[in-house]
């Protein structure tokens, strides 16, 4: 009984955690065009 | 219902590969750094620098003689997926809820996702194997026949040489302690040959200079420990999921990593210890340290033999704990649905293809049309692709940074500049020397102004910059277009 009710706590905290992720991810500032200079292969 | 519990691990991954390719999966071609497919590859051997595609592009080209490589793209991202649910959920002895805990882990985690935003489907088709290699070595595995472990190691021999070493990392180990050294080491060898034997006989050096560019980076709050042990810490800044360093996305996987690692750690000490269990463990260890003290001495070792170059990009080297953390986590005494479902929770914006960093797109109908007129050319001659610069970020694949597609395209040499540019964090830019000895004899040419008619039959420019050799008359246009420029001499 434990066990289930501290799973069940970890999945909510889990999901809202989650939901922020996603809710603040796909807010308007998306990803700027890495293309900023040009030709890197990437930056650090 | 025996057959869904069978196949629950499959569907697992398709589900993710799904839910992480998203937009990926519709018509068009995944462009994205390093993952350059194109439209009827040519079947031509690797030359020029380190044989880095090799034999992948080969494979890639046969297998789109019979279906188009739109679909043989699709077909291969889908089965990094499954391969891995799949492959973990064998290692793992009983209980269809713990096998689809390992499944979802090893099928959604940072370290995949990283690796797929940098374009590096090759070695993933070795990391999504990795699991069935070594089921193949376990003894009692049930999988004694002699051609198990060559067709479990296929995907990785596919991917090439990155793909063998990881597999040769995890593998070696767990060979030494179930007592199968040799049967590992021939296949291995044996399925090196395609890449080994061409970057023996190939003139190319590695740039110590890589080893800073290529060390890995936190990419969270954690720190370059923290970020490798949660499977992460790949170098480039711009191979990330996004919001991958919050705090919260970044603890939550932190989190989950550590209590994959004490499920792993709590399996070895049980009584139903697998054999593959202290090889794998000690894989791990390596790969790990190899990630986050490997810049302190690869640059003195690369100077003495450039063969230490592959190396120098240590961060893929954790793939066998992130193996490991998936066993451990379907081992926790945790209620399973919560198992299954936390890989997702903790890196929710791997989905939809990263919310839109990958993505299906078409080639302008011009990459078709000077496609046609080099390959149907018999004349001899190279084609030289400009700017002298590997990476492009065009518009119509929404300035995602990718892999010239000149360099894959056609049925003749390509001389490309392979000397990459990566951005630093205090913002100097490194240059590494050029592998290709044509293209660095080529790059010096260009800097003279003056081009040796014999080598380059072709040079390949965006339209929108042709501002190379066109007061010269022997170079004639061939093919103008809107996004490209095709001189022929």
């Amino acid at each position: 009984m434990v066990r289930i009710l501290a799973a069940l706590i970890i999945g909510a905290v889990l999901a809202v955690g989650a939901s922020a992720a996603v809710v603040n991810v796909a807010a308007p500032t998306a990803e700027a065009p890495p293309n900023q200079p040009l030709y890197n292969y990437g930056n650090r | 219902m025996t057959v869904v519990r069978r196949l629950a691990p499959a569907l697992l991954g398709v589900a993710l590969a799904v839910l992480a390719l998203g937009p990926a999966l519709g018509p068009g071609f995944v462009l994205r750094y390093d993952m350059v497919f194109v439209p009827d590859p040519p079947i031509l051997p690797d030359t020029g620098g380190f044989p880095r595609a090799v034999p992948s592009d080969l494979v890639m080209a046969l297998l789109s003689r019979v279906v188009p490589a739109q679909l043989v793209q699709k077909a291969v991202l889908v089965g990094i997926f499954v391969l891995a649910a799949t492959g973990a959920a064998a290692l793992v002895p009983k209980g269809t809820l713990a096998k689809l805990a390992a499944a979802a882990f090893y099928g959604w985690n940072i370290y995949l996702a990283q690796r797929l935003l940098l374009g590096q489907w090759a070695l993933l088709l070795g990391v999504a194997a990795l699991p069935w290699a070594i089921k193949a070595l376990a003894p009692g595995s049930g999988r004694a026949a002699w051609w198990w472990l060559p067709l479990a190691l296929l995907p990785a021999a596919v991917g090439g040489f990155q793909a063998m070493l990881v597999s040769a990392l995890a593998l070696l180990p767990v060979a030494a302690f179930v007592r199968r050294l040799p049967a590992a080491l021939l296949w291995l060898a044996l399925l090196s040959l395609p890449w080994l034997v061409p970057a023996l006989a190939a003139q190319a050096v590695t740039d110590p200079v890589g080893v800073d560019a290529f060390a890995a980076r936190a990419d969270g709050p954690f720190g370059v420990l923290g970020s490798l042990l949660a499977g992460g810490g790949i170098w480039n800044a711009e191979a990330g999921v996004p919001g991958q360093d919050d705090w919260w996305q970044a603890t939550a996987r932190l989190l989950l990593a550590v209590a994959g690692l004490a499920g792993f750690v709590r399996l070895g000490r049980s009584k139903e210890r697998p054999a593959w269990w202290t090889g794998l463990a000690v894989a791990s260890a390596a790969g790990l340290v190899i990630a986050a003290l490997g810049p302190l001495v690869l640059e003195q070792l690369i100077a003495l033999w450039p063969g230490f170059g592959p190396l120098r990009d240590g961060q893929v080297y954790v793939a066998p704990m992130v193996l490991a953390v998936a066993v451990g986590l379907s081992s926790l005494p945790v209620p399973r649905p919560l198992v299954i479902v936390a890989p997702l929770l903790v890196l929710p914006t791997f989905a939809l293809g990263a919310f839109g960093r990958l993505d299906a797109v078409r080639y302008p109908g011009d990459w078709r049309a000077v496609q046609r007129i080099v390959n149907e050319d018999s004349a001899p001659g190279a084609l030289l692709t400009l700017p002298w610069s590997a990476y492009r970020a065009h518009a119509w694949n929404e300035h995602r940074v990718i892999l010239d597609p000149a360099t894959k395209l056609f049925d003749r040499r390509v001389v490309w500049n392979d000397g990459l540019r990566i951005g630093m964090a205090d913002g100097r830019v490194l240059v590494l020397d050029v592998e290709d000895p044509l293209a660095r004899k080529v790059g010096e040419q260009l800097g003279r102004n003056v081009l040796d008619e014999s080598t380059i039959r072709y040079v390949l420019l965006p339209a929108s910059e042709n501002t190379f050799l066109t007061d010269d008359p022997a170079w004639r246009p061939v093919f103008q277009g809107r996004e490209l420029l095709l001189l022929r001499r």
